[in-house]
């Protein structure tokens, strides 16, 4: 029977990572054809039948497209913007998420239909009003057009309160019990409790202001606003485009990405794994 | 207002000064727009007033395929992405030392940006040399030519859309997956329940809220699907505009047509489906809860 | 319930003010429509002042120095010819005036932030432009013939199709800058091995492909803009295409352009680009014989092991070709700043500067006296595709702007592309792009 069970147990495992492992190459598949593409000739790139690694890898695309744009200073820029809009999006999303998840207030209901209703809005229709609203403000070509926009999301929102609902009543009634003010127990409790949705909040939101685009691009106009994204649209003219560099600037927009996922990661981690698991 | 409700919003306000601002202020513009036939956005000078975009909207026939396509988009991608990623969040979950890896490669589809992983998707479609024509020619399966005719522009646009939204949806079961507390799994485990037992009755409903929240807002998202397309086939909606989508169809009016009125009209139609599909996929769910 | 109100008096409150925000802007629209053209005349009353002192006039202009605003959609290389050229304005010109370059993306961002900011009312005070992206906003440009009969070395010296295009709308309305032309990109090698002369006419074009589907049993042509090639056809056929009105080759002439390219992609002679995007891709790996597309892709073009030719488009009754580029428009307000706009558009189009640009990124020159440069002979004489516009430049036309040109040139592609799919007859092709074409009116 048990030795039964241990079979069963053995093959489970080698279907679990068969699956994980055929899963995770059909996902990091793009990836390397990305990295090995940003290192092909443009003759290499068209090639029939394709190489799926370069001859000689030429990392003098990577060069070129450095050249192409300031890329340093937009490197800068969008550390900026990504690191203020960020913050701004924690802050806002817990202290919504908690009012939406614990305090009692008249028209409670309402106001989160309505928050919700929001992310139904095309945000293609709102960018030409948005527009004349940072003319109108006088905050063109600043870090300000770029961040505060941007530093409140009903999707982070409703997704922590969905996570904040799921903390047990009884803590906060017993926090009241014992005189705690709703402020600290947001802060000694709620927080620390939901690190890891914090902290995909945190990662998602990263990246959504990392690859942002077409508003960095409407609300500044000096290359000295400009953020890594808007490098990438450099290789390309009606006429043909280089991927070759396309893809070699991709690869310097990802980057940086990645280290901050797994530097954040390993510390959420650490975090989570310190105060202790709770219940 | 007295004390209590006075509290409650005060913890809102940042969120709604920039809301209003910037999402409820350009939306009451969009909605007046969209009663303006010949609205123009320079001057703001309109020929009437009425439902004339509205009209237009419905008898012209892209507007009806986008509407089509969307929906197949829609129906299509939401379920598989969740079903799959639960799969893979839970068989992640279960790893040990490998857990981190996977989590790390898993990820990594949401963190590119959508034009650049889009032209290598469009390599991977390739009829002549795509890896996927290549993957599909082990079981006996002829050259698919994914990109260049029209009937296959729809699938090829959901198995990228698939891919891409994966990696959100595992991020938020794998966060969801911690708080679900260890001893109910430690419960079951003295009981020796069946993995797939353990499964559907402690991990799904555990997950439920999640699940609920990604259904709701892949929805959400897969309707407004727009850079997809755009990324996928070069700036067209796939060949003989097969694939078009209503933000497509709505972009296109507004920013190459300059129709502005019938791009809110749009909008505004876009934004009325949604919020009845939400409300109607948090109807559904709620009641599974009550039972 | 006392929530639900107050919300509700929000709502309506901003729905207010949003409106009035509306009619105070639509108000103010009469003094702005007048405004520029008032604009106008005070550079014109200076600039006769100047031509009746004849020799010194540019000393009589009175330019404070200025900082002037271009938006342009240059990358890579081309914009780096151009800053080369604005940093030589910067530093010679003796009023002090500084262009400011602004890199806005590729042509479509371009587009979009030129949109918004004619809504927003913060145009910059030049601007590259393709005039079907002018419609919304024409109001809002300065009408430049003053400058010109007043103020311009030599408007006939520019290539009369650029200057037709840039007084399509009744005034000059901009400069041609960044010009260029659809061409035929060839295999030569293909073409000696098969013993094919390059096709001049439609008939050589049918001949030439049949030789090359027989023997390689690839493609013999494609076509990387579908809306460009069927205008073009028209044009070559003698034909119109469109104006206001509708549609205007609704007869014989169009039945017999649409048999012509019905029967090429029907027997497989030219293909559909799809999944490659350009053509330029497809002829590196040599998977088609030839192919018509923008002057501006050669460099696109990688032909190792195979050697690439380049030629004028084959005719039919006529001669025709597409020009493609676009041209620089002005939206500053002030008339210092439109004089010292003025003044740095005339710089980068005077010959000398042209036979840069035009050297350094390929472009066409917008003068007939730039290429008849020494430089630029020289250039030609290297440069293959150069020297095709040039056989060609006699045969230009632009594509006419109109409230419906937009609508269809983005939808005739698509229908072409069904047509093909279909392997639809002539009669079938005619009857379809009139129908699509004169829907969008």
């Amino acid at each position: 029977m048990s030795q039964n069970r241990k079979v069963g147990n053995i093959i489970a495992t080698i279907l679990k990572y068969a699956v994980l492992i055929f899963g995770a190459v059909f996902t990091i598949l793009p990836f390397v054809w990305m990295i090995s593409s940003s290192l092909k000739t443009p003759t290499e790139l068209v090639q029939i039948p394709p190489s799926l690694f370069p001859e000689t890898p030429q990392w003098s695309n990577y060069q070129e497209a450095w050249k192409a744009a300031p890329f340093a200073r937009y490197f800068v820029n969008t550390l900026i913007v990504t690191f203020c809009t960020t913050c701004g999006v924690l802050v806002t999303t817990v202290l919504s998420a908690f009012a939406f998840s614990r305090l009692n207030f008249p028209g409670k209901k309402t106001v989160f239909s309505l928050f919700l209703a929001t992310l139904m809005i095309p945000g293609e229709m709102l960018i030409i009003t948005n527009y004349e609203t940072i003319i109108n403000l006088k905050w063109i070509d600043s870090y300000k057009a770029m961040i505060i926009p941007w530093i409140s999301s009903a999707f982070y929102i409703y997704l922590l309160t969905r996570f904040f609902m799921q903390v047990p009543e009884s803590l906060y009634l017993a926090a009241k019990v014992d005189k705690c003010s709703d402020f600290k127990y947001m802060i000694k409790i709620m927080v620390p409790m939901n690190k890891q949705a914090i902290f995909s909040i945190a990662i998602l939101n990263i990246i959504s202001s990392w690859n942002a685009f077409l508003w960095p691009l409407l609300v500044t106009n000096s290359q000295e606003m400009r953020v890594l994204s808007n490098g990438l649209v450099r290789f390309q003219t009606e006429a043909g485009s280089s991927t070759e560099l396309i893809m070699a600037a991709s690869c310097m927009l990802v980057m940086p990405i990645i280290i901050i996922y797994l530097f954040l990661r390993k510390y959420i981690i650490e975090g989570v794994t310190r105060s202790g698991l709770k219940g | 207002m007295d004390k209590k409700s006075f509290k409650g919003y005060l913890y809102l306000l940042p969120s709604i000064i920039i809301m209003l601002a910037f999402t409820i202020y350009p939306l009451i513009r969009a909605i007046i727009m969209s009663f303006l036939g010949d609205y123009s956005i320079i001057n703001h000078g309109y020929s009437s007033i009425g439902f004339d975009n509205y009209k237009a909207l419905f008898a012209d026939p892209d507007f009806a395929l986008s509407l089509r396509n969307t929906s197949i988009y829609v129906i299509c991608v939401v379920p598989a992405s969740i079903i799959l990623s639960l799969i893979i969040a839970v068989l992640i979950n279960s790893c040990n030392k490998t857990k981190a890896f996977f989590q790390t490669v898993y990820f990594l589809p949401y963190v590119t940006s959508v034009i650049a992983i889009g032209i290598v998707w469009r390599w991977m479609f390739n009829s002549n040399y795509g890896l996927i024509n290549y993957f599909l020619g082990f079981f006996g399966i002829d050259p698919i030519p994914w990109l260049n005719r029209p009937e296959y522009a729809m699938p090829a646009l959901i198995i990228f859309a698939i891919w891409k939204s994966m990696a959100f949806n595992i991020l938020i079961f794998l966060a969801g997956l911690q708080t679900i507390p260890e001893d109910l799994y430690r419960a079951a485990r003295i009981d020796s329940t069946p993995k797939l037992r353990v499964f559907t009755r402690i991990t799904v409903p555990q997950l439920a809220p999640m699940i609920v929240y990604s259904s709701v807002i892949g929805m959400i998202g897969a309707f407004k699907v727009y850079n997809e397309v755009f990324s996928l086939f070069q700036g067209k909606a796939g060949p003989a505009n097969k694939a078009m989508t209503i933000v497509y169809y709505i972009y296109d009016k507004f920013y190459n047509s300059y129709k502005y009125g019938v791009a809110a009209a749009g909008s505004v139609v876009l934004f009325i489906i949604i919020l009845v599909m939400t409300q109607i996929q948090l109807r559904v769910t709620g009641e599974k809860k009550k039972k | 319930m006392k929530l639900k109100k107050i919300g509700a008096s929000i709502l309506a409150m901003a729905m207010a003010t949003s409106m009035l925000a509306g009619c105070g802007q639509a108000s103010t629209e009469a003094p702005a429509e007048t405004q520029p053209t008032e604009a106008v005349e005070t550079p014109a009353a200076e600039a006769s002042t100047a031509t009746e002192e004849a020799a010194p006039a540019s000393e009589a202009k009175n330019i404070e120095a200025t900082e002037v605003t271009f938006w342009h959609a240059m990358n890579g290389n081309l914009e780096a010819v151009l800053t080369e050229i604005t940093d030589e304005f910067n530093n010679s010109n003796e009023y002090g005036i500084k262009v400011t370059l602004v890199n806005q993306g590729a042509y479509g961002d371009l587009q979009t932030k030129l949109q918004a900011s004619a809504a927003a009312d913060a145009l910059p005070d030049l601007a590259q432009a393709y005039n079907n992206w002018l419609t919304p906003y024409l109001d809002k440009i300065v009408k430049l013939d003053d400058f010109v009969a007043n103020d311009f070395d030599n408007w006939d010296d520019v290539v009369e199709a650029y200057r037709d295009e840039c007084s399509e709308f009744g005034f000059i309305h901009a400069v041609p800058y960044n010009k260029s032309t659809y061409v035929l990109f060839y295999n030569k090698t293909m073409f000696d091995e098969l013993g094919i002369s390059v096709p001049e006419t439609w008939a050589d074009v049918e001949a030439a492909a049949k030789t090359v589907y027989d023997a390689k049993g690839i493609s013999f042509i494609g076509y990387d803009d579908l809306a460009g090639v069927v205008e073009a056809s028209l044009h070559q056929d003698g034909a119109d295409y469109v104006d206001a009105t509708g549609a205007l080759f609704n007869d014989e002439k169009g039945l017999e352009t649409f048999t012509y390219l019905s029967n090429l992609y029907n027997n497989e002679y030219a293909r559909l680009v799809g999944e490659d995007g350009y053509f330029s891709n497809v002829i590196s790996n040599q998977q088609i014989a030839s192919y018509v597309g923008s002057s501006a892709g050669v460099s696109y073009i990688k032909a190792e092991g195979w050697e690439l030719g380049v030629a004028p488009l084959p005719g039919n009754v006529k001669k025709a070709a597409n020009m493609a580029g676009t041209n620089i428009v002005m939206f500053a307000q002030d008339s210092n700043k439109q004089l010292a706009a003025w003044e740095y558009l005339k710089y980068i189009t005077s010959t000398e500067a042209m036979t840069k640009w035009a050297v350094g990124t390929g472009y066409l020159p917008i003068r007939q006296s730039a290429y008849e440069t020494a430089e630029y002979k020289t250039y030609m004489e290297e440069n293959i595709c150069a020297a095709a516009c040039y056989e060609q430049a006699k045969d230009f036309f632009f594509s006419p702007t109109f409230e419906a040109s937009n609508d269809i040139r983005s939808t005739v592609p698509s229908t072409v592309e069904q047509l093909v799919y279909d392997k639809a007859d002539a009669q079938t092709w005619l009857d379809t792009i009139v129908e699509a074409v004169n829907a969008q009116y």
